[in-house]
């Protein structure tokens, strides 16, 4: 890789993300991957492919994080593409937490067929039974890391591959524009009392 | 930029950037001094400070070079409450970065009150058995210096005659930050309860102002740095008029590790490790130690010598002592209607009403309380939402709906007693990752302190009641093992053996050393000391200029 290239590419990241050339040069491979998926996916009409997870382990993953918010008249985690975060997130900022992933979810398989044999893969299973599973370990520092991970997905701004259509934002009535102005909410809206002082 | 060679010798050294830091490198270097400022953490985004990114994921993220606080993992410090039971790791942690703290900092910037630099003197309540002083200033002799801060850093607010509120000799140079719903629910709750609201003192500026822009109520604010340049830091404010000097060199990644001294026990310069944590030694004529209670402290104490056994100007012993940490008292509280406190800065209006100590209340201490609820939607979604609110799932989810922009936080900063046993020390054993003995911080606040905390406690309560809350949550009250607003570890006074420095900031023990930070306060305040700081750094400055002059300090200039 020439160094001229490679601050041509720095470049073009500084100017999609604000990112320093230095963090860049440390981080190029991950954040690469991430803003090239997200843009081609956003190109092509179509969801990113996986740079961690399987197609199998995602489909479980993905259950997990429509669990942990669900889709009901509004649209949820699955939607939010927050598995596409996460796989991201794995590749990049969150690498440490690989080995978290893999054995967890080889012990959510193991769960699943300890509470309903006949049930097959968990993210098969119906929704009221995926919760019992999910119940059963909601305490693990697995089941911890996926509700992490998959709220940071939700609610992280869209380039990072979650939140898709600002979905999660849209939920909690956030407006990402950087400039306000007042009244900012109901109250101080109000006539106010005169001041005492 | 000013470069000085390692061989060179500078007439000062000041090591640190942040809110002392900066003013001591600017009046210095204006006053025609040659001036090396050290800090240990990075550029940040200094002179292109549009390049800050508001995005959360990349803010939990940082590279090392992009930090804007230091890293416990590596800047490693440990925490014991007492003597008696063995220290364990500690998340303790500040600004690293040039500006320090004031890059990310709130911004509030109350003033001491009057009777708070005599307190010793003047409240019969204060318990036996504490630390408690009178300083060795005045708020008439501090209150030009308050004045020239407020108008040279860029403080907004209103000025107030109140007895809950220290004097002021002119006004602010700009108006508050606009009103938030939370300040109108304390204004309801105060026309209800005879309180008084005022607006809260913020380096944050609301109009342009010395050529920086007004605060855009962006909503990203305190742990982010300042796209527009409206927070008020050293690093849009003095130090680049240092740097203009041409005699003022900031020298990023430079970690001291020790302040050299002669036989005659004079300071000749420090040693520090460089980025590469290579050994560099730079020739000083004076030293000003700017780095942080904690981090000065620790700092005198590794730098032994045959003259100093104990630690840099520490013969009383006292360096590292009464150190202050920043309590505070949260209480939270869901709303009606939306209040949106996401928009705009993190703290507008306060209660002042409680300042003060009341014999009545059976305990000395005294507060402020700051009408809060910013939330970032990482924060709102991983730990924002009500106690009792599931963690996921449908209810979840609900809950998120729901309880997003209708939250309000009262958060109070109270008075701390300075104990003697309350200390920064180093670790026997635990090194920071440049192999230098780590911070030990040994802290149990007193009891009034406790007593005084669950005071705001209930006081909080009834104010959200009264302000019309639907539900309330108040948690255990809880002290601080560190983080922001540490104070109190290199105290000022008369008194050589009871006091680190003189009321100029002079070591007692070195005669060209001084040391201008939080370290100084040798009461901790209502909290909030960084206007205080700022005050008594360009008091400090003025003096050391004075004494440059008139040849009782030895400088080239």
């Amino acid at each position: 890789m020439s160094t001229k290239g490679k601050s041509r590419r720095a470049l073009l990241i500084e100017s999609v993300t604000g990112l320093s050339a230095a963090w860049v040069a440390t981080n190029y491979p991950g954040i690469l991957a991430a803003q090239k998926h997200v843009r081609l996916a956003a190109k092509a009409g179509q969801l990113p492919h996986l740079a961690f997870f399987t197609n199998a382990q995602a489909a479980e993953i993905e259950a997990m994080a429509a669990q942990i918010i669900p889709t009901d008249e509004t649209p949820g985690a699955r939607e939010a593409h927050c598995l596409y975060f996460i796989d991201r997130a794995l590749s990049t900022f969150a690498r440490a937490s690989q080995p978290l992933y893999t054995q967890g979810l080889q012990d959510l398989q193991a769960k699943t067929q300890q509470i309903y044999p006949e049930g097959g893969k968990f993210s098969t299973l119906d929704s009221e039974r995926q919760i019992k599973v999910l119940i059963e370990i909601e305490k693990t520092p697995f089941f911890r890391t996926v509700r992490t991970h998959t709220v940071l997905g939700f609610f992280a701004r869209p380039v990072h591959g979650g939140n898709y259509e600002k979905i999660g934002w849209k939920l909690i009535g956030y407006d990402d524009s950087l400039n306000h102005k007042p009244p900012f909410g109901y109250y101080d809206a109000q006539p106010q009392p005169p001041a005492r002082a | 930029m000013k470069r000085f060679s390692t061989s060179s010798e500078v007439d000062f050294i000041v090591i640190g950037s942040g809110a002392a830091g900066g003013i001591m490198a600017k009046q210095l270097s204006v006053a025609g001094f040659s001036v090396l400022v050290l800090e240990q953490g990075n550029w940040g985004k200094y002179g292109r400070e549009h390049e800050y990114n508001k995005d959360e994921w990349l803010q939990r993220n940082l590279s090392d070079e992009d930090r804007l606080m230091s890293d416990p993992t590596q800047q490693r410090n440990t925490f014991r409450p007492n003597d008696k039971v063995k220290a364990v790791s500690g998340t303790h942690s500040y600004g690293c970065v040039v500006g320090g703290g004031t890059v990310t900092y709130g911004g509030s910037s109350w003033r001491h009150l009057p009777y708070e630099f005599q307190e010793l003197s003047h409240d019969p309540t204060i318990p036996s058995g504490t630390a408690m002083a009178d300083w060795p200033v005045t708020y008439e002799e501090l209150e030009p210096y308050y004045t020239q801060a407020e108008w040279e850093i860029g403080i907004s607010g209103l000025r107030v005659n109140s007895p809950f509120l220290a004097p002021m000799s002119k006004d602010y140079p700009v108006p508050p930050v606009p009103l938030k719903s939370s300040g109108a629910l304390f204004n309801t709750a105060a026309a209800k309860l005879g309180l008084t609201v005022v607006p809260g003192p913020l380096a944050i500026i609301t109009q342009p102002y010395m050529g920086r822009a007004a605060c855009v109520n962006c909503g990203i604010c305190s742990g982010y740095g300042c796209q527009v340049r409206a927070r008020s830091s050293s690093a849009v404010t003095v130090l680049p008029i240092a740097e203009k000097t041409g005699r003022c060199e900031i020298r990023v990644k430079s970690y001291v590790r020790e302040i050299s001294v002669d036989n005659s026990g004079r300071v000749t310069g420090v040693i520090y490790f460089d980025a590469q944590k290579r050994e560099i030694r730079q020739k000083a004529k004076s030293v000003i130690l700017s780095a942080n209670a904690s981090e000065s402290a620790r700092l005198l104490l590794m730098s032994k010598s045959a003259r100093f056994p104990e630690g840099l100007a520490n013969s009383s012993g006292m360096v590292g002592k009464h150190v202050m940490f920043g309590n505070v008292v949260n209480v939270g509280a869901l709303f009606e209607h939306p209040l949106n406190e996401y928009k705009g800065v993190i703290s507008g209006a306060g209660i002042v009403d409680y300042v003060h100590s009341d014999p009545k209340r059976g305990f000395y201490g005294g507060g402020r309380m700051t009408a809060r609820g910013y939330l970032t939607p990482f924060e709102l979604g991983l730990e924002g939402l009500s106690p009792e609110a599931p963690r996921w799932g449908a209810g979840y989810k609900k809950a998120l709906r729901e309880e997003a922009n209708h939250r309000m936080t009262i958060t109070s900063f109270v008075t701390q007693l300075p104990l003697e046993t309350n200390r920064i020390d180093l670790d026997p054993e635990v090194k920071d990752s440049w192999g230098l003995p780590a911070m030990r911080i040994t802290s149990t606040a007193h009891a009034d302190d406790k007593k005084n905390m669950e005071f705001f406690r209930q006081k909080s309560i009834e104010i959200l009641q009264a302000a019309g809350a639907k539900k309330i949550w108040a948690p255990p009250v809880n002290e601080a093992r560190g983080g922001a607003h540490n104070r109190g570890t290199c105290r000022m006074g008369n008194d050589p053996k009871t006091s680190v420095v003189d009321k100029y900031h002079r070591a007692h023990d070195v005669p060209n050393l001084f040391i201008v930070d939080g370290s100084n306060l040798v009461t901790g305040g209502r909290n909030h000391p960084t206007l205080t700081i700022q005050a008594l750094a360009f008091r400090a400055a003025e003096n050391i200029v004075r004494a440059a002059k008139n040849g009782t300090l030895r400088t080239s200039a």
